[in-house]
This record gives C-alpha cells, structure tokens and sequence, in this order.
C-alpha cells in the first residue's frame, strides 16, 4: 500500500470514530436528560421499594454522585468492553437480548433495501423513458400518494386483506410455531417486505427518477443517439453507469428512513425484531435497551455512509467531500 | 429507433412559473380546507358527544343513529374523528413549527459561520439524521414520560429540524456575499436583524416546500406513535390514538374502526403531500434527504 492509501484509510477511520463519538455523547446525554430518578433506569419500579441507605449505596456504585462527564467515561468503558448496562426488562444484559433478535431485523431490512434498489432503479427508468406522457404522471401521482401514508397504515391493510379476509399469508412472527425452514421465514417475510417496500420505494425511485432524466439531458446521450444506439441501450449502457455515485448516495441517505420504517412495520407484525424490542423497552421504561438501539442504528447508518462515500470517491474520483450537494 | 427517442432530446421546460395559478392543487386544498374547517369547528357538526362512551351501544358497524359507527369504548365516530382531527393537525402545525424555527436559525448560523465551524455544524446535523426520527422521537419520549400534545409536538419538533437546517445554509450560503447582506453586515446589523429582514424573506419561499412536507411527516409520526401505544394515551383523542384501538378490533371483522380513521388521516396526508409537491416543482428544488 502506497503512503497515500494508508492516508486516505486512517483520515476515514478517524473520522468514523470521531462521529461515532459524538452519536454515543449524543445518546448518552439525551438518556440523562430523564427529570426522574436514573436509578429507575437501572432498577426500574423497584426503587420504590428501597430505604433511604439503599438509595444511596445504589447511587454511589452505579457512580451517579460523580459528575456527568465521569459518567460518561465510566459508561464509554464498560461499553468498549461490551457492557451496556442490564435490560431492566429481561434482566439479561442489554447486548445479549439484542444479539438474539438483530437477525431478523438484519432479513427484514436487508431484503426490502434490495427489493427497494432493484424496483426503484427499474421505476426510475420506466418514468423517464416515458417521461411527460400519462404513465410517467400517473406513476408519479401512486408515487407520492404511496410514500405520504404511514408504514403502520400499509401495514395494517395489507394485514386486512391478506392474513385476515384472504388468508393467505401469516399475520405475525418471524415463523410458525414449531416450523423453522427457510421457506416458512421467508412467507413470514413478504408481508413486512412488502410494506415497507409499498411505502418506501417512491422516496427512492423518485429521487433516481429525477438524476436520471437530468443524465438523458445531456449532450453525450444525443451522441449515442446520432451513433445508432437505442434509447433502451444508451439508457442501460451509459446513464444508468453515469448516475451510480448519486444512487449509491441516494440509498445511503435512505438508510435511516428504512430503518425507521422496518422497526414500525415490525411492531405491527409482532415480528420479533430491534423495533419491537425498542418498543416495548420504550412501554417499561428500559432505558439502557434502548440507548443501546440507538446506539446500534445510528452506527450502521454513519458506517453505511462513510462506506457511501468511499465508494463515491473510487467511482467519481471529481466529486469528494461535498456530502449533501450530490443530489 | 422507435419514437420515444425523442424524449432523450434536450427539452425547452414549459415557464409554468410565469402563472403560477395554473397548476394549483385546487382538489387537495379544497379538501384539506374541508378537514381543517371541520376539524376547527367540531362542535358545529358533532352529532354526540366525542367523549361520551355509551356503554350499550359498542363496535356497532355504520349506519342509523352513527354514520360511522361506534368504536370498542361506545363512541361515535364521526364525532370522535372531527374532534380527534384538531389534536393531530395542532400537533402537526405545532411541531413544525419549532423545528422550522431551528432549523432557521440553526441553518444561518452555519451558512454564515466560517468554514470550519460550518463543517462541524453540518457534520452534527448529519449524526443526528443517522439515528431514525422516529426512533429518536420514541427514546426522548420514554424518558420524559407520559405523552402530551406540548411535549410530544416539542419532541417531534427538535428531531425533525435537520432536513430544513441543511437546505436553509445551502441558501445562506448563496445569499451571504450579496451587496444587501454585506451592506446591512458592515453597518452592524445583528444576527437575527439580518435574518428577519434580509434572509429569510429570501429563503423562505425555497424552504417552504419542506416546511409544508414537515407538518404531513409530524402528523404520520405522532399517529404512528400513538398507535405503538409509545405516543398520546388513548383518552387524549387523535388519529392515531383512535387507531391504536382498533388494532384488536380488526380480527373481529370492525373494519370501520380501522379503516375510517384511516381513510381520513392517509387523505389528509395526501393533500398535504400534494401542495408540499407543487410548492417543490414551482421552486425548482430538490428534496436532498
């Protein structure tokens, strides 16, 4: 590896843990902010039940006499040794309740990204091919409406239609009691899937949809034209390549809005996942649990950005560092 | 070569901008004008009383004495939804409002600050926008406890100002070395005598659009908070706190329950989402998050 490499891989590395500093601060101080007691948060309803000398015993052990900035040390420690304080809920660390579920919000989430890349990039290039005429508009149109209603409300109907009138598809969990192939997670899965899927894909297609049809504006795409290519073959072989930095942006900046989206539509499938988990933690007051989501999203989204823009970088070498003037 | 090529050519943009009254979402106004104006004057066509729960009369389907029928705790719906309507368009307006008031401020500071405390402020701004809205709404709210309108509108308002920040400093940026601004600057006009009277009557016409979008999302969002059982207590009444009720309803076949709020929250968004559009399209701007 040249100088320049080693350069480049430690300026990105510094900057990840530098935001990834300022996301747990941020997290961590929101989490104190709490005008009750903290040690609720640690012993939940039991604290009620405390005398006076176990109050205090409590407080000086869990370090809450000392100043917030300690705190926060003595918190940024356990954590880089993997203790994020116990789930008052489960009463297992928080970590372990969440290493035993984050699977399937890793499926969830996973599979609507890739359905929402592969049909949004699809859309985007019907609506431009056929832009300015009726289908493009009423594309459009279904577009918008789809991405204004809310992932429960889609959730719910679809739940109304398939699972309950229809039945044709299961209505809750991550599978069937007792089954466990793939086959049966993956029926668990379309529902959800498609949800998310139904009141997401605009955001994405739409924003495609826009840099596609400055891309078949430009002067090279009547070049392709005047050599003989077909408007499919220019729109394949050339502009689809041309705007890949901004997709890959495009879905970067997504991220955090599927996220969102898949821990609601989880909810309202009981699917056993980190947005059922955060949910629930936030219905019993658990607030370790859900710093701990906090915490665990935010990270993948600032990793999935940083890796966003790497990849920017090596596709489009001219655009660097003008994170939000891509689009 | 088939026809369509001619779409790849490079076009002449209709002016549409030249009279604006043309393509104004006459259908979407007039139908949130419709909810907004009954939602304002519940009491004017509230057949009973939204919070009377009659305990003889329950889940019973639409039609005769309730247009809409009855939910799970004996209330009329068609009432229930008018009066519950005003709780989610406050919150809506509430909301954005405090989060537009941020994010001016917020965006100005850093379209006028020096490059560096500009890169930091944009860079705070981007790891706030990395953990989800509504995630973020559902930890601060657990923490400051039971729901209100006040604190779940101030919550939905100091997570949802990012978008805004950033697009406001990309359009201070462009206004910050123009004659007026420097002119008022070296005459030693303050801060926020520079941003009342020079910028923002410059830059608020190009926000609007996302001002506009931020009322729909506050609204989807407390509806969805409500619903999780995270947001408004079912006894204050909102969309969404009237559809958390319904939850359990719906496997017993009450569609209405569901559906009708539904119908009513999703058509509100729509229009809102709508003019949010037009708004877009008339300023030339692009959603960048």
């Amino acid at each position: 590896m040249s100088r320049e490499t080693v350069k480049y891989i430690a300026k990105k590395i510094g900057q990840l843990i530098l935001s990834l500093v300022v996301l747990s601060l941020i997290v961590f101080f929101v989490s104190r902010l709490a005008p009750g007691d903290p040690l609720r948060s640690y012993y939940g309803e039991a604290v009620e039940r405390m005398s006076q000398e176990q109050l205090a015993a409590a407080e000086e052990r869990l370090g809450l006499n000392d100043s917030l900035v300690t705190q926060y040390f003595t918190w940024v420690e356990n954590a880089l040794h993997g203790d994020f304080g116990i789930s008052y809920k489960y009463k297992q660390p928080a970590a372990h309740v969440i290493g035993q579920v984050y699977g399937n919000t890793l499926a969830l989430a996973g599979l609507s990204f890739a359905t929402i890349f592969v049909l949004g990039l699809l859309l985007a290039v019907f609506c431009v091919r056929h832009e300015g005429k009726l289908a493009d508009k009423l594309v459009c149109k279904i577009g918008i409406a789809a991405n204004s209603v809310p992932e429960f409300f889609v959730a719910l109907l679809l739940i109304l239609v398939f699972a309950v009138s229809l039945s044709w598809l299961p209505q809750s969990g991550a599978n069937s009691l007792g089954g466990s192939g793939l086959g049966d997670r993956l029926v668990h899965l379309i529902l959800p899937v498609a949800a998310i899927v139904i009141s997401h894909l605009w955001y994405c297609a739409y924003l495609m949809r826009n840099k596609l049809s400055e891309e078949v504006n430009k002067e090279y795409v009547l070049l392709c034209k005047v050599k003989g290519l077909s408007q499919r073959q220019t729109i394949y072989r050339h502009c689809l390549k041309n705007i890949m930095p901004s997709v890959v942006s495009i879905m970067a900046i997504f991220l955090p809005h599927l996220l969102g989206g898949a821990y609601v539509v989880e909810l309202v499938f009981s699917y056993p996942g980190m947005g059922k988990l955060g949910v629930e933690s936030a219905q019993y007051h658990d607030y370790n649990m859900l710093m701990l989501i906090c915490l665990i999203t935010g990270a993948v989204v600032i990793i999935a950005n940083m890796i966003a823009q790497v990849i920017n970088e090596k596709l489009a070498p001219d655009i660097k560092e003008e994170r939000g003037q891509l689009l | 070569m088939s026809k369509n090529d001619r779409s790849l050519s490079i076009k002449n943009r209709k002016k549409s901008y030249l009279r604006p009254w043309e393509k104004l979402p006459y259908i979407s106004i007039g139908i949130l004008a419709v909810i907004i104006l009954g939602c304002a004057f519940a009491e004017l066509i509230m057949p009973h009383d939204p919070t009377y729960m009659n305990l003889s009369d329950i889940s019973s389907p639409p039609g005769g004495n309730h247009i809409f029928g009855t939910d799970t705790l004996g209330r009329d719906l068609f009432s229930v939804i008018w009066y519950g309507g005003r709780i989610s368009l406050i919150i809506g307006l509430l909301a954005t409002l405090i989060s537009t008031a941020i994010a001016i401020v917020y965006g100005t500071a850093s379209g006028l600050a020096s490059q560096k405390i500009d890169d930091v402020m944009m860079r705070f701004t981007e790891i706030l926008m990395s953990v989800p809205q509504i995630l973020f709404v559902i930890f601060i709210q657990a923490i400051l406890g039971d729901a209100t309108v006040l604190s779940i509108s101030l919550v939905l308002g100091i997570t949802g100002w990012m978008a805004v920040a950033k697009m406001v400093r990309s359009e201070v940026q462009q206004l910050r070395t123009a004659d007026f601004v420097m002119a008022a600057r070296t005459m030693g006009g303050g801060f926020f005598y520079i941003l009342w009277k020079h910028l923002m009557p410059n830059f608020m016409s190009a926000i609007m659009f996302m001002v506009v979008t931020n009322i729909g999302t506050a609204i989807a969002t407390e509806a969805t908070l409500s619903f999780l059982g995270v947001g408004l207590p079912t006894d204050i009444i909102s969309w969404g706190s009237l559809m958390s009720l319904s939850q359990r309803a719906m496997m017993t076949g009450a569609w209405w329950m569901l559906l009708i709020p539904g119908t009513f929250l999703v058509v509100t968004l729509i229009c809102i989402t709508e003019i949010g559009e037009y708004l877009r399209s008339r300023n030339k701007r692009d959603r960048l998050v």
